[in-house]
């Protein structure tokens, strides 16, 4: 499993994780900065465990991002 | 009597924006969230700051404008037209843009638009363009003043009006830091860290150190002065009887991404230096005065930037702060007798003395600079209070909980 962790607070909705993970990233219409689909809020922090197959496109959204406020972690079998 | 200029100061939280209004200034400026070009600082505030921002500069008289002023694309609009919509509904006088999506958009609502730097307007032509949006444009920094001098004459000449049907304004920037850029017309943040000076998140490469490298022989050149692109700070206090003679209408400070007593200092002593220049006192004496306070803040060496066009650029020779004082965090406020006019305060680190100069500084309180001149701990005066008491001292203005105590000394 990898588990996505979003800083939403610091985002500032540039939509360059969009662009390298669509299928798990989308812009709000309602304040402009962005979305994890399927992440869990937890005082203001988002995190989605989602399938090993989707961390390439992830990585790069990480890597892309220009206020650091995404990291992706492959989470070991144990600590699952 | 010279001509009334108005004077704008940046507001990058509430802090700065109750120092601005403590300091004299005529209007702030401020941005929300997303889409201005300061969204990499800390403080931003958010949309639900606009009431309460709006609120506060109708209650003292002052002018308030939102920049929204960053590139825009396809998924911003939505959040763009959230902005422009709360900032037209509580009553902001102007958005600050560069994007034609936020003229076009602003227009239809029916706020007034300035023409933000980013815009670069270097000349009367571009003016003439932006007339059917604006009523006040910034032009391009790099301008020099007989530049500025010559467009705001040919807006006379030419009669250039803006929607309201008055003649175009013209504002420019007096104070503050300059890219090496023309205005954020760079890329480097971008090409190094994927994020956009052009979206208010810069990282400025700037302001760091390089070495020129051979690719051929990889020798290295150490560089006489390292910060090779770091400009100065711009300060225009010595001119600015010039530039107020040239015909500008407003006058305006950079540094939203700075302090509350950054942007008290400065402010006050641009106020009191267009004070002097409209009642015929400014004189290179008080120049002085002014350029040494200005001195004490952050800043990265001064230089009058592109107006008096002597030199192509300066650069900084030191990464930071060139400030000739510091301050020191040292502790809270914790309330205020208001009949006793003395404001109570808990010590958290290091220890203050009679004589010191304080800085406190808060988001309802603004910013207080004072000497401390008497000391109470459980009413008993003392000379000295370390770590961990508590302790009053006697203030003519309230101070809040929030409050931060610091405590100013030499750098």
């Amino acid at each position: 499993m990898v588990q996505i962790i979003f800083y939403r607070q610091k985002c500032i909705g540039c939509n360059a994780c969009v662009e390298a993970a669509f299928s798990r990233w989308r812009i709000s219409q309602k304040d402009g900065k962005c979305n994890l689909i399927d992440g869990r809020e937890k005082k203001g922090i988002y995190i989605a465990m989602v399938n090993a197959a989707e961390i390439g496109p992830n990585k790069i959204a990480e890597q892309n991002c220009p206020v650091r406020c995404i990291k992706v972690q492959e989470l070991s079998k144990k600590l699952i | 009597m010279k001509k009334q200029v108005e004077l704008m100061a940046p507001a990058g939280s509430f802090e700065s924006l109750r120092a601005a209004i403590q300091a004299g200034a005529n209007s702030v400026y401020f941005g929300v969230d997303q889409l201005n070009m300061r969204v990499r600082s800390s403080n931003t505030f958010t949309i639900n700051d606009i009431p309460e921002i709006t609120a506060i500069c109708k209650f003292n008289g002052i002018k308030s404008y939102i920049a929204v002023n960053t590139i825009l694309y396809n998924h911003d609009i939505t959040i763009m037209k959230c902005i422009v919509d709360a900032s037209k509904k509580h009553g902001v006088d102007a958005v600050i843009a560069s994007d034609p999506a936020v003229l076009k958009y602003a227009k239809t609502v029916g706020i007034p638009v300035h023409i933000s730097t980013q815009a670069n307007i270097s000349n009367i032509q571009s003016v003439d363009f932006f007339s059917e949006y604006a009523d006040v444009m910034v032009l391009a920094r790099e301008l020099s003043l007989k530049q500025v001098e010559t467009i705001i004459h040919d807006i006379k000449r030419q009669n250039i009006t803006g929607p309201s049907g008055n003649l175009v304004g013209v504002e420019i920037f007096i104070h503050g830091a300059l890219c090496m850029a023309i205005s954020g017309k760079c890329y480097l943040s971008l090409h190094s860290d994927f994020a956009s000076a052009n979206r208010g998140a810069c990282i400025q490469n700037c302001r760091h150190k390089y070495l020129v490298t051979d690719k051929e022989t990889g020798t290295e050149f150490e560089v006489d002065n390292e910060y090779i692109m770091s400009a100065k700070d711009l300060c225009t206090i010595d001119f600015l009887d010039q530039l107020i003679d040239s015909g500008v209408a407003l006058l305006k400070i950079e540094g939203r991404g700075r302090s509350a007593d950054y942007v008290y200092t400065v402010t006050r002593c641009y106020r009191e230096a267009i004070n002097a220049c409209q009642n015929g006192t400014f004189n290179a004496g008080l120049v002085e005065g002014w350029k040494t306070r200005l001195a004490t803040v952050y800043n990265r060496g001064f230089w009058d930037g592109y107006y008096l066009g002597r030199k192509m650029g300066e650069w900084s020779n030191d990464y930071g702060s060139k400030a000739t004082r510091k301050k020191i965090y040292i502790g809270r406020g914790l309330r205020y007798f208001n009949k006793a006019a003395v404001g109570e305060f808990l010590m958290e680190t290091q220890s203050l003395s009679t004589g010191n100069e304080i800085l406190i500084t808060g988001p309802s309180t603004g910013v207080i600079q004072t000497v401390v001149k008497e000391i109470r701990v459980n009413d008993t005066p003392q000379d000295t209070v370390k770590k961990g008491e508590t302790f009053s001292i006697a203030l003519s203005s309230a101070i809040h909980p929030s409050d931060r105590l610091y405590k100013l000394v030499d750098a």
